[in-house]
């Protein structure tokens, strides 16, 4: 269909554009296909492309889907999606061809669909998002597909393991796969059932703060009111911790070696402003913890974005784990307190978030309320989560312990925020570190 | 449809009506004397119409709760009566609501609002008599509105001749038309509904030296369904009002009307026999009318009094309306959402009747755990949505008479599944008067003009069953039908047109409903489908509603109908084509919008 050596030497441009590339944006990789095979015959053809993408000294797998059209066509698809385009003219066996991503293309997205999970009957595509580490179509509103799109270096993608393993102990809040597409080496793609009507809780905190931003009330009295929803996402939240320890291997936390790996990040980090020895206190602190409850396979990435509220509760995503850490760490047992602290260190953000959107109207009011409704968001969800049944053996005994293990989590994400905003989004750099600020100093 | 429209005189009855005087017809001008009925200048289309059968009209009907102490006094004795029903039946036909439900209007001691019947047979004197019943009902049926009126199955008031012969002794004809034993202690597992009045569901009657069993008030004592005289003479009851003319009737306390042996005494096998029992000989006997039941408890438990399509035709979904109210409060969908998917679906020919207002209302009582803990977690917290559970307002006053708000609840109720019922006076935006204790605080006089009484009555002041609303927001020198007929902006015209629409629209009453997604939690959009099988074709209305106080955008996924034109509903206005990308649409702060999709304008 198309010459692979051609391929290659458009990919390294192609890639550096997509969000999905974990390398850097100024250097184009060098690109081997290791393989190419065709989904479909066409027009349009869709392929199916397996590239190594060479980095420094690093190596990486990527999956492409790819596009291939008869060239000069005006494709409204692609109309306000240049990155999308491989080739607009590209010597083909179907002739000159416009050669592109097909994600892109609904036409081909339902192709995809159709060809790798047969008997989906899906009759028309669309694209949800891309995220760092996937792209996601829905069909016909009711399936979406998660196409993977680096693959991990052991092959297994934690997300599918992940889901899959839930289902099976019957933990109900997370959309139920249908097909995954798969073999022994890699996962590269998993369909689940769509959640219809779902809204992510990164929006639906948003909505409740931009309530109490203008009506100035105290949050409990506020309308838009977060705290019964924080509740049952606090409860959700311990019966996933409760399933993935019942799927997954649970042993007993070795609180020293958590701080070990918490000092290691902050080695690297760079904190304007903030003392190092209080941050040393607080993880030496965490190493004084003798009984710190289970370590267990953690959602990893816990935050708002990864929630979804739907006609039936919450329902969590995206189990891939930080997307900047290996797959070694992602897969590495660790307390459940890791993920609350991260849904705490989330409602910080979108509490900020707000505020930032009102950014010429913000006085001290404003700000106390911002503060009030962390603070009643946060002890609604430890409130759910803590009054489900049996989350205790899955803690540290003690609520002091408790309280010092979640300190260190809470101050570990900062620092890992600190990093990621100095990296992508410098004008925000500012939210983790009065973050850190206040842990630091409360200890 | 239930009422034949002229198609061409739709602009002429949009008039406004006070522009044709001299149209009043001449039944209108005064009865006894110099008494002039207060009445708004109304134009009346001509005579005639009347009823189009339709065996499925309560599918598509727009129903309105009338209290008739409440709505017009004829007599002038400061309590309304049938006869003001009447005088006002054309105020109700220029509105466009397809059916009167009537509180109940039998005699009766009125020691709980005429829930407490002592005669089945005999209207309620203040209100008139049977013959002013039956004008009423043709007179509505001439203008092709319907009429149900509330039945008590269950009880009778303890003045009811039935009781005062059976409580005589043991051993009089009617000794077993009540339930009545010995001592207070069987049954002990069924709840005491009026915890707060009652101490318990048995009473001791000294003359007959025996306990009776009454659900609700000690002086409303429980039928005998077991006698099957009882349930025999129940039906007659049921067969005279037929025969008169009633189109059907709201089904009070349906749940009770058996006892048995370690059971709750609620929904039990006999109850759904004996209801299956009533709508065969309706169906045998009367064609086009509807049984609603009104089984105060979950959607899951309600569709039981569905049957199989054989018991109740409709019944009231009782958790949605505190939702729509909850889902604007927290500016996010999910209360309706959700309690839509806890909803399950119904047989065929069956409707669930939804509403805004009425006189039945949740409480935390009647629902399941789960449900309760929600109600407990959204509402127990929030000082403001406490003191509106349980406690009865009006529709204006528990939205801070936010008009933009009235009307978005008000689109909600005429597109959501289900046949609207509304209450006397919310078309207008009455207040209530909270001062009047938990009752009568909602039941204060209709507001006709800024006359004396609110244009009511012509009775002494000091003589109204109860005061009208006097105060600066509410009050009928300012919310009165007559300044809202003259006033094309107001309420009482958004109201009628809205009505206008749906009318236009049988698929708002019996098309199929789907939720669409939309990433955005503060709109809810949905869309319903109706299947033309003459033609093929499909009506498609898409509605989309923004919960939030701040506009909102909103992209839909309508691939579905790609090519499809959306047309504005009330305005007729094209919008862009459907495409193949997501159909964006922005919403004013509480805005929303009805499309109609069509192939071309």
């Amino acid at each position: 269909m198309i010459d692979i050596d051609v391929l290659a030497g458009l990919l390294g441009g192609h890639l550096v554009r997509q969000r999905w590339f974990a390398g850097g944006e100024d250097e184009a990789p060098s690109c081997k296909v290791v393989t190419l095979e065709t989904l479909v015959e066409g027009p349009p053809a869709l392929l199916r492309v397996l590239v190594e993408a060479a980095h420094g000294g690093d190596a990486a797998l990527y999956q492409l889907v790819i596009g291939v059209r008869p060239a000069g066509g005006h494709e409204e698809f692609l109309s306000g999606r240049p990155e999308a385009v491989i080739a607009m003219d590209m010597e083909t066996e179907m002739g000159p061809a416009l050669v592109y991503d097909a994600t892109a293309d609904p036409e081909l997205t339902v192709a995809l669909v159709n060809a790798v999970v047969p008997g989906t009957d899906a009759e028309r595509g669309r694209l949800v998002s891309t995220e760092s580490t996937h792209t996601s179509m829905v069909f016909d509103e009711r399936l979406i597909m998660k196409l993977f799109r680096r693959l991990g270096a052991g092959g297994r993608n934690p997300d599918a393991e992940i889901t899959r393993a839930l289902t099976m102990v019957g933990f109900a809040n997370v959309a139920t796969p249908v097909a995954e597409w798969r073999d022994e080496v890699n996962d590269y793609a998993v369909v689940s059932e769509f959640l219809v009507g779902g809204a992510d809780g990164f929006s639906l905190a948003l909505t409740s703060l931009r309530d109490l931003y203008d009506c100035r009330c105290d949050p409990e009295e506020a309308g838009g009111d977060f705290a019964p929803d924080a509740r049952r996402l606090g409860a959700v939240t311990a019966k996933l911790h409760l399933a993935l320890a019942e799927a997954f291997p649970a042993v007993r936390a070795d609180a020293s070696h958590w701080a070990e790996v918490m000092e290691e990040r902050f080695v690297h980090a760079s904190l304007a402003g903030i003392d190092p020895a209080l941050v040393h206190a607080v993880f030496d602190r965490l190493r004084s913890v003798l009984r710190a409850g289970m370590a267990i396979r953690s959602h990893g990435d816990y935050h708002l974005g990864q929630v979804m509220r739907t006609d039936a509760g919450w329902f969590v995503l995206d189990f891939e784990g930080e997307p900047g850490s290996s797959l070694e760490d992602r897969l590495e047992l660790s307390s459940p307190l890791r993920d609350v602290a991260g849904m705490i260190r989330s409602f910080h953000y979108v509490a900020q978030v707000a505020l930032r959107e009102r950014a010429e109207a913000i006085d001290e009011r404003i700000v106390s309320l911002s503060a009030a409704w962390e603070r009643r968001s946060k002890y609604a969800f430890l409130e759910g989560y803590l009054g489900v049944e049996g989350i205790g053996a899955l803690l540290p005994p003690g609520e002091l312990d408790q309280d010092v293990v979640f300190s260190a989590f809470e101050l570990d994400k900062a620092i890992y925020e600190v990093g990621y905003e100095q990296a992508h989004r410098p004008d925000w750099v500012g939210i983790p570190l009065a973050a850190v600020a206040r842990i630091v100093g409360s200890v | 449809m239930t009422k034949p429209k002229d198609p061409g005189s739709s602009d002429h009855r949009s008039d406004h009506p006070s522009d044709h005087p001299s149209d009043h017809p001449s039944h209108e001008a005064a009865e006894d004397g110099d008494y002039v009925h207060p009445r708004p200048g109304l134009h009346v289309p001509a005579p005639g119409g009347g009823l189009v059968q339709d065996p499925e009209w309560y599918r598509k009907a727009v129903f309105y709760e009338v209290l008739v102490r409440g709505f017009y006094d004829s007599d002038g004795d400061g309590t309304g009566d049938l006869r003001g029903l009447i005088d006002k039946l054309d105020y109700l036909q220029w509105l466009g609501i397809d059916c009167i439900w009537l509180l109940p209007f039998f005699q009766s001691p009125l020691r709980d609002g005429g829930y407490d019947i002592s005669d089945f047979f005999t209207v309620l004197p203040e209100y008139g008599d049977l013959s002013d019943a039956v004008e009423l009902i043709s007179e509505a049926h001439r203008r092709g509105i319907r009429v149900i009126a509330d039945m008590v199955m269950n009880h009778t008031s303890d003045a009811h001749p039935w009781f005062q012969e059976s409580r005589r002794d043991k051993t009089n004809p009617k000794a077993d038309w009540y339930v009545w034993h010995d001592d207070d202690h069987r049954w002990s597992e069924a709840r005491i509904i009026f915890i707060d009045s009652e101490a318990s569901n048995w009473s001791w009657d000294a003359q007959r030296g025996q306990y009776y069993w009454h659900r609700f008030f000690h002086h409303q004592p429980d039928l005998n369904y077991d006698n099957p005289a009882v349930a025999d003479a129940m039906l007659e009851v049921v067969r005279f009002w037929l025969d008169i003319g009633l189109d059907g009737f709201r089904l009070d306390a349906v749940p009770y009307l058996f006892e048995r042996d370690e059971t709750n005494g609620e929904n039990l096998p006999e109850t759904h026999a004996y209801l299956r029992r009533v709508r065969e000989e309706v169906d045998r006997l009367y064609p086009d009318k509807v049984l609603l039941a009104e089984a105060n408890q979950w959607p899951s438990d309600v569709v039981d009094y569905f049957g199989d399509g054989d018991e109740c035709h409709m019944c009231f979904h009782f958790p949605l309306m505190p939702r729509m109210f909850m889902a604007i409060r927290r500016e996010q969908r999910y209360p309706i959402t959700e309690i839509l998917a806890q909803t399950p679906s119904i047989p065929d020919g069956c409707q669930w009747g939804i509403f805004l207002r009425n006189h039945d209302e949740l409480t935390l009582e009647m629902v399941n755990d789960e449900e309760r803990d929600y109600m407990y977690a959204e509402y127990a917290n929030d000082p403001r949505m406490k003191v509106n559970v349980g406690i009865r307002r009006r529709l204006a006053p528990l939205i801070d008479n936010d008009r933009r708000v009235g009307e978005l609840l008000h689109g909600m109720l005429f597109s959501l599944p289900g046949s609207p019922i509304m209450y006397y006076g919310d078309e207008l935006g009455m207040g209530d008067n909270i001062y009047l204790g938990d009752r009568d605080g909602v039941r204060t006089p209709m507001q006709w003009t800024p006359d004396r009484n609110a244009g009511f009555s012509k009775a002494d002041f000091a003589r109204l069953y109860l005061p009208p609303l006097m105060d600066p927001v509410y009050g009928f020198q300012a919310v009165n039908v007559e300044a809202d007929l003259r006033n094309p902006s107001s309420m009482l015209h958004w109201v009628k047109r809205m009505l206008e629409v749906r009318h236009q629209h049988p698929v708002m009453g019996i098309g199929s409903f789907e939720l669409l997604t939309a990433e955005n939690p503060s709109v809810l959009a949905f869309n319903r489908t109706l299947h033309n099988e003459q033609t093929d074709e499909h009506d498609v209305v898409l509605c989309v509603f923004n919960l939030s106080r701040f506009a909102q955008p909103v992209e839909l996924q309508l691939a579905q109908y790609e090519g499809l034109i959306p047309i504005e509903m009330l305005g007729h206005v094209p919008f862009p084509a459907v495409g193949t990308l997501p159909y964006f649409v922005t919403l004013a702060p509480y805005g929303f919008l009805w499309f109609n999709l069509v192939e071309r304008p």
